[in-house]
C-alpha cells in the first residue's frame, strides 16, 4: 500500500448510547466505500463474535480501515475504530478515543440524549476528540431531529446546523457523515520522522501467529520484520507481518505515522505486549512512551464450578483460553465445601460475566454453576494488615475485622420527569447518596454515588421496570467507602453452604436473609425429608423456612404396555437429579445458587416497610 | 420358553376422554371385522409363543364395543389354550353393556369385568367427557354381579381438574356402598396431546394430590380391601393376577394395534393405526414393530422399579443387587425401607415414596 500523507488519514470512532445504531451506521460506511460488497455485506459486519450477533451487542473494539474519494477529489485513508456500548465495556471506548482524533456522536432522532450519550461525550472531550454529531434513524415516525439537534447542539457547543442528520437504516445522509468525517476531524499530527511510536489499542491471542497487536502508530513508522518492543512491558519481538484491517486483514509492508493497523508479533502470551502498551523499535528506540490507559479491573466476581466435578482441567484450560483474549477476565482456584473445586472469577460488570458463563458453556461444552456475583471489598484487620475480599467465605473472622470498604460508584440517571420519585426511591433502597439533579433536554439528570454491589445484580432491571424503560444509565467507579457490612450464612438442613452467602450491609441483613431462604425455599424442590433453610449472621438465626417433606412420589399408573415409557421417564428424573449439586443429603437445583438474582423487588436491600 | 399371559387391544371407542392418551380410534366401527379378523391373524401367527394361558385381558380402547359376535369369535380362538381356572378379564364402558353382552361374555369364558367408572360426580365425568352417568355405571357393576363374574373392578381417578377432597369423598363412599371386588384408583396424568392438556386444564396441588391418596389408600384399606399395588386394591383372592404378572416382570404377549410384548430380552410394541395393521396382517406379514432388546442390566432395573410397587418384599434373589446398596441402610434408618434375609419391602410409609426410593436403589440412565 502506498505512503499516505498525513493530511489525507482521519482515524475515528463511533460512540452513542446502546441500540442508537453505531454498528448499522458502521456497516453502511463500510459499504458506502465499497470496502464490503453488497454480497459480502452481513448485518453488522463488525459484529462478528457469534454472542455479539445473538445479543447484538459490539464487545470488543475493532479497527477497519476504507477509502474515501471526496468532493476534493483526493484519496483518502479513513480508519474506523468501532466501540462497544454496553456499561460494562466503558473502558473499551476509552482505549478506542485515544487512537482517534475524532468521533462520530450518533443518537437516535426518537430517543434523544441519554447517559452513556452523557458519559461518550464528555470522555471523548476530555480525550480532545472533535465531536461530529449525527442524529441517526430519521426514518422513523417518532423521531424529533429538531428538538433533538438543538439539545446537542448545546451540549457540545456547535450550531444546531452542524448536527448531520441521517438514516443508517435506509443509507440516508450516511454521504454527508463521509464529507464530514474529512472537512471536520482533523487529521494526525505526529511526527513522520521521528522514533516511532505506536500505541496497543487493542489485542487478541492467534494460536497460529501469537499476540496480534491492534495499534495505531503516532510517530514515526513500524515495518515488516523490523525488531521491536513494548516499552512498558520490555517485550523483544519481531513484526512478522504488518497490515490493516479491510475488514479483511491484509498485509502490508509498514504502517505510517497516523496509520492504524496490526502487527503479528510472534508473542505467546497476551500480557507480553498489553493494551495501553506503546510498540516501539530497537533500532532507534523512543525515549517517552505515549500516555496509555489505566488498568482494567474486574468489578464483579463469582465463583465458576464445574457441575461435574471431572470437568476442572477443562474449565482451567478453557478459561486460560479466554483470558487470553480478554484482559479484564480473571480467575483463580478456589475451594467451596459444597461446590468442590472451581474458580473465583473476575469481570467487568454482570453483562460480561453472563457472556463468559455463556462462552464456556456454548464454547468449550462445559456445565457450569455460577455462585451469586459479589464486589471487591477491602479488609482492614485489626493488625493493621489489608487485604481485598473477593469472596464471601473469605471474609475473616468479625473479631479480627478493623473494617470494611466497599467499592463506590458515580451513577448517572436520564429520566423523564414524571419517574423521577421512582428513581429516587429505588437509589435510596439501593443506599445510594443523593449528589446532584439537573435538566437535561425533557428529562432529568439524577447523579447518586452508590455501593457498587447494590447495582450488579439487578438494578439495571429494576430501573427499566419502574421508570418503563424510560431511564437510562451510567456509571464509573468512584472510591472505596467504610460501611457496616456482616456475612450472612445460609444454612441447609443445618449446615451452613459457603457458597450461598453473601455481604450485606448490616441493617438490611434481616430482611435480605428473608427474602433469600423465601427464595430457596422457592427453588428447593421438596426432598424426602424436610429441609430447614435458614440465615444466619454468626450464630444469631434471622430468617427460617422449610422445605416441606414429599409426601407423595409414585408413578401413578403402570401396566404391560408401558414399562419401557415408565422407565425412560425414570431416566429422565434421574437426568434432571444429575442436574442438581447434592450438599449433604439435599439435593438443590443450579438456580438455587443465584437465588439472590431472584429475589423480589424492594426485598432486595432495604425498601422501608 | 413359553409365555402365559395374552394381552388383546380394542381400539375402538365412541369418542376421546379429555384425558386419555391411549391407542384409540374413533368413528371407526366399520373397521372392526377387518380388525377382528387381522387380530385373530396375527394370534395365530404368534400362537407358537404360548403355553397354557393363565391370564387373558382384553383392553382397550373400549373392547365392548366389539359387540358380542366378535368378542365371541375371539374368546373361541383363545379358549382351547387356557390353563384350568385362567383369569379372562375384559375392560368395559358402563353405557356399552347391557345384560345380554355381559351374559354372552360370561358364557364365552370371561372371568372378571373391569369397569372404567372414573367418578360418580356428574360435574366431574363431563369435565373428563366420559360417556356414562353414575347411575349406568352402578347399573354395570350389579348387573355384572348378577350375571355371576368372579371379580367386577372398577376403575376411579384422582386429582381431575376441579376434583375437591370432599369430591374424593363422596367418590369413595359411592365405591364402598357398591362393594367390588376390585378397585384401581389412578391419579389423572396430564398427558400431552390430550384435550385437557391442550385446554390448559390446572393440575392438581402437589399437597392436594397427596391427600387424595392418602385418604384414598387408608379408606379402602379400612373397608377390607388390599393395597396390593401402587394404585390397586383387591378383596382378598381379587387381586388381578394379569396385571400382577406384569409387576412381576413375567413375559407377556400383546396382540392387536398399539399392542407390546415382552419375551425374555426382546420387547415390541405394535405400531398404532388400524389400516395400516389390517393391511399387513392381510399380506402375511407381521405388522410394524418398534423393537426394543433389553440388556440384563435394563431388565434387572425394570424388576426393581415394577417389584416396588407390589406390597409384598422383593427378594434379591430374584431382582438382582440394587445399584446403591449402601442407601439401605440409610432408607431403613428413615423408616422407608424394611430389610430381612435377602428381602426388602417399603414399609407403609415409604411405599408413597416409592419413586424417591427408587431412585435412591437405583440408578436410572
Ligand atoms: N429505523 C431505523 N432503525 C435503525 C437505524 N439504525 C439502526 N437501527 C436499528 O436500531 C437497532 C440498534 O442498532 P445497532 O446498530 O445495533 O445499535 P448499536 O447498539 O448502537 O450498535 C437495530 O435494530 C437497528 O436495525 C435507522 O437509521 N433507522
Ligand atoms: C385405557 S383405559 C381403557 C378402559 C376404558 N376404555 C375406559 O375408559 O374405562 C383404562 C384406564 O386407564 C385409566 N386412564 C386412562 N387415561 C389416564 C390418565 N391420563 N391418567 C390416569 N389414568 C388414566 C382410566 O382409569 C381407565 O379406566
Ligand atoms: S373410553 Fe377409555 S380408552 Fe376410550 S378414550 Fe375414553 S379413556 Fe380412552
Ligand atoms: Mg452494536
Amino acid at each position: 500500500m502506498s505512503r499516505v500523507e498525513q493530511d489525507r488519514i482521519r482515524n475515528f470512532c463511533i460512540i452513542a448510547h446502546i441500540d442508537h445504531g453505531k454498528s448499522t451506521l458502521a456497516d453502511r460506511i463500510l459499504q458506502l466505500t465499497g470496502a464490503v460488497s453488497e454480497r459480502e455485506m452481513r448485518e453488522q459486519l463488525l459484529d462478528s463474535m457469534e454472542l455479539e450477533r445473538e445479543r447484538g451487542i459490539t464487545i470488543k473494539a475493532q479497527a477497519v480501515r476504507v477509502g474515501y474519494t471526496a468532493a476534493d477529489g483526493n484519496e483518502y485513508q479513513l480508519n474506523l475504530i468501532d466501540t462497544p456500548g454496553h456499561v460494562d465495556f466503558s473502558y473499551e471506548v476509552s482505549r478506542s478515543l485515544a487512537a482517534c482524533e475524532g468521533a462520530l456522536l450518533v443518537i437516535d432522532a426518537s430517543q434523544g440524549i441519554e447517559a452513556q450519550t452523557l458519559a461518550n461525550t464528555y470522555l471523548a472531550i476530555e480525550s480532545d476528540l472533535e465531536l461530529v454529531p449525527v442524529l441517526n434513524k430519521i426514518d422513523l415516525p417518532a423521531a424529533e431531529p429538531d428538538v433533538h439537534a438543538a439539545a446537542i447542539a448545546e451540549l457540545i457547543g456547535v450550531a444546531p446546523d452542524d448536527v448531520l442528520r441521517v438514516s443508517a437504516k435506509t443509507g440516508d445522509g450516511v454521504e454527508d457523515v463521509l464529507a464530514a468525517i474529512v472537512e471536520r476531524i482533523p487529521p494526525p499530527s505526529g511526527d513522520p520522522d521521528g522514533p516511532a511510536r505506536a500505541l496497543v489499542f487493542d489485542s487478541v491471542y492467534d494460536q497460529y501467529r501469537g499476540v496480534v497487536a491492534f495499534t495505531r502508530v503516532v510517530d514515526g513508522e513500524l515495518l515488516t520484520r523490523a525488531p521491536l518492543s513494548g516499552m512498558l512491558s520490555g517485550a523483544r519481538f519481531e513484526a512478522e507481518e504488518t497490515g490493516v484491517m479491510t475488514p479483511w486483514s491484509t498485509p502490508t509492508e509498514r504502517l505510517g505515522a497516523g496509520e492504524s493497523g496490526y502487527v503479528v508479533t510472534g508473542l505467546k502470551q497476551i500480557g507480553d505486549l498489553r493494551v495501553g502498551d506503546t510498540i516501539t523499535t530497537t533500532a532507534r528506540p523512543a525515549t517517552e512512551p505515549l500516555p496509555g490507559y489505566r488498568d482494567v479491573k474486574p468489578m464483579v466476581f463469582c465463583g465458576l464450578f464445574p457441575v461435574e466435578g471431572d470437568d476442572y482441567p477443562a474449565l482451567r484450560d478453557a478459561l486460560e483460553r479466554l483470558a487470553l483474549n480478554d484482559a479484564s477476565l480473571t480467575y483463580e482456584p478456589e475451594t467451596s465445601q459444597a461446590l468442590g473445586f472451581g474458580f473465583r472469577c473476575g469481570f467487568l460488570g454482570l453483562l460480561h460475566m453472563d457472556i463468559v458463563r455463556a462462552r464456556l458453556e456454548r464454547e468449550h461444552d462445559l456445565d457450569l454453576l455460577a455462585t451469586t456475583p459479589n464486589v471487591e471489598y477491602q479488609v482492614t484487620a485489626t493488625d493493621g494488615s489489608v487485604t481485598e475480599v473477593r469472596a464471601p467465605a473469605d471474609l475473616p473472622e468479625p473479631s479480627r475485622i478493623e473494617k470494611i470498604e466497599e467499592p463506590f460508584v458515580r451513577c448517572s440517571i436520564l429520566v423523564p420527569a414524571d419517574g423521577v420519585g421512582a428513581v429516587m426511591g429505588l437509589c435510596q433502597d439501593r443506599r445510594g447518596v443523593f449528589a446532584t439533579m439537573e435538566p437535561i433536554e425533557q428529562r432529568q439528570q439524577l447523579v447518586y454515588d452508590m455501593p457498587l454491589s447494590e447495582i450488579v445484580l439487578d438494578f439495571y432491571d429494576q430501573l427499566k421496570s419502574r421508570t418503563r424503560g424510560y431511564a437510562s444509565l451510567d456509571y464509573e467507579l468512584l472510591d472505596h467507602r467504610e460501611s457496616p457490612l456482616v456475612k450472612l450464612d445460609i444454612l441447609l438442613a443445618g449446615d451452613p453452604v459457603d457458597a450461598l452467602s453473601l455481604i450485606v450491609h448490616r441493617d438490611f441483613a434481616e430482611q435480605r436473609g428473608r427474602a433469600l431462604v423465601e427464595a430457596l425455599r422457592e427453588t428447593i424442590p421438596r426432598q424426602m425429608f424436610e429441609v430447614p433453610i435458614q440465615a444466619a449472621i454468626g450464630s444469631k438465626i434471622l430468617a427460617r423456612e422449610t422445605v416441606k417433606a414429599k409426601r407423595k412420589d409414585v408413578l401413578a399408573k403402570c401396566y404391560g404396555g408401558d414399562i419401557s415409557r415408565k422407565r425412560k421417564l425414570l431416566e429422565r428424573q434421574k437426568e434432571g437429579k444429575k442436574r442438581m449439586k447434592h450438599l449433604g443429603s439435599v439435593e438443590v437445583p443450579q438456580e438455587a445458587f443465584l437465588s439472590v438474582l431472584s429475589i423480589g423487588e424492594g426485598a432486595k436491600s432495604g425498601a422501608k416497610q | 420358553m413359553s409365555v402365559s399371559h395374552l394381552y388383546l387391544h380394542s381400539p375402538f371407542c365412541s369418542s376421546r376422554c379429555g384425558y386419555c392418551a391411549f391407542v384409540v380410534e374413533v368413528d371407526a366401527l366399520e373397521k372392526r371385522d377387518a380388525y377382528l379378523e387381522a387380530l385373530l391373524t396375527e394370534l395365530e401367527r404368534e400362537e407358537h409363543r404360548l403355553g397354557e394361558i393363565e391370564t387373558v385381558y382384553l383392553g382397550g380402547g373400549t373392547p365392548t364395543l366389539m359387540r358380542a359376535p366378535r368378542l365371541e369369535r375371539l374368546l373361541a380362538a383363545i379358549r382351547p389354550r387356557l390353563a384350568e381356572g385362567a383369569e379372562v378379564t375384559i375392560e368395559a364402558n358402563p353405557e356399552t353393556v347391557d345384560r345380554a353382552l355381559l351374559e354372552s361374555l360370561r358364557a364365552s369364558g370371561v372371568t372378571r369385568v373391569s369397569f372404567g367408572i372414573q367418578s360418580f360426580r356428574p360435574h366431574l365425568l363431563a369435565a373428563l367427557d366420559r360417556g356414562a352417568t353414575p347411575e349406568q355405571g352402578r347399573a354395570a357393576v350389579e348387573c355384572a354381579r348378577s350375571v355371576g363374574f368372579d371379580s367386577v373392578s372398577v376403575d376411579l381417578l384422582m386429582a381431575a381438574p376441579g376434583q375437591t377432597l370432599d369430591d374424593l369423598e363422596a367418590d369413595l363412599q359411592d365405591t364402598l356402598a357398591l362393594a367390588p371386588d376390585h378397585v384401581s384408583w389412578y391419579e389423572l396424568e396430564m398427558k400431552p396431546g390430550t384435550s385437557l392438556e391442550r385446554m390448559g386444564a390446572p393440575t392438581a396441588d402437589e399437597d392436594v394430590a397427596a391427600d387424595m391418596y392418602r385418604r384414598t389408600v387408608s379408606a379402602l384399606e379400612a373397608a377390607g380391601y388390599r393395597w396390593y399395588e401402587t394404585a390397586n386394591f383387591a378383596m382378598p383372592g381379587h387381586e388381578c393376577r394379569h396385571s400382577v404378572a406384569y409387576w412381576s416382570a413375567a413375559d407377556y404377549l400383546g396382540l392387536g394395534v398399539g399392542a407390546v410384548s415382552t419375551v425374555g430380552s426382546e420387547r415390541w410394541r405394535n405400531a398404532s393405526g388400524v389400516d395400516r395393521y389390517v393391511a399387513a396382517l392381510g399380506r402375511g406379514d407381521d405388522p410394524l414393530r418398534h423393537r426394543e432388546t433389553l440388556d440384563d442390566d435394563t431388565r434387572r432395573r425394570e424388576r426393581w422399579m415394577l417389584g416396588l410397587r407390589l406390597d409384598g418384599p422383593i427378594a434379591l434373589s430374584w431382582a438382582g443387587p440394587p445399584d446403591h446398596p449402601d442407601a439401605v441402610d440409610r432408607l431403613v434408618g428413615a423408616g422407608l425401607l424394611e430389610a430381612s434375609n435377602g428381602r426388602l419391602a417399603l414399609t407403609r410409609e415409604g411405599r408413597f415414596l416409592q419413586n424417591s426410593v427408587l431412585h435412591e436403589l437405583m440408578e436410572y440412565a
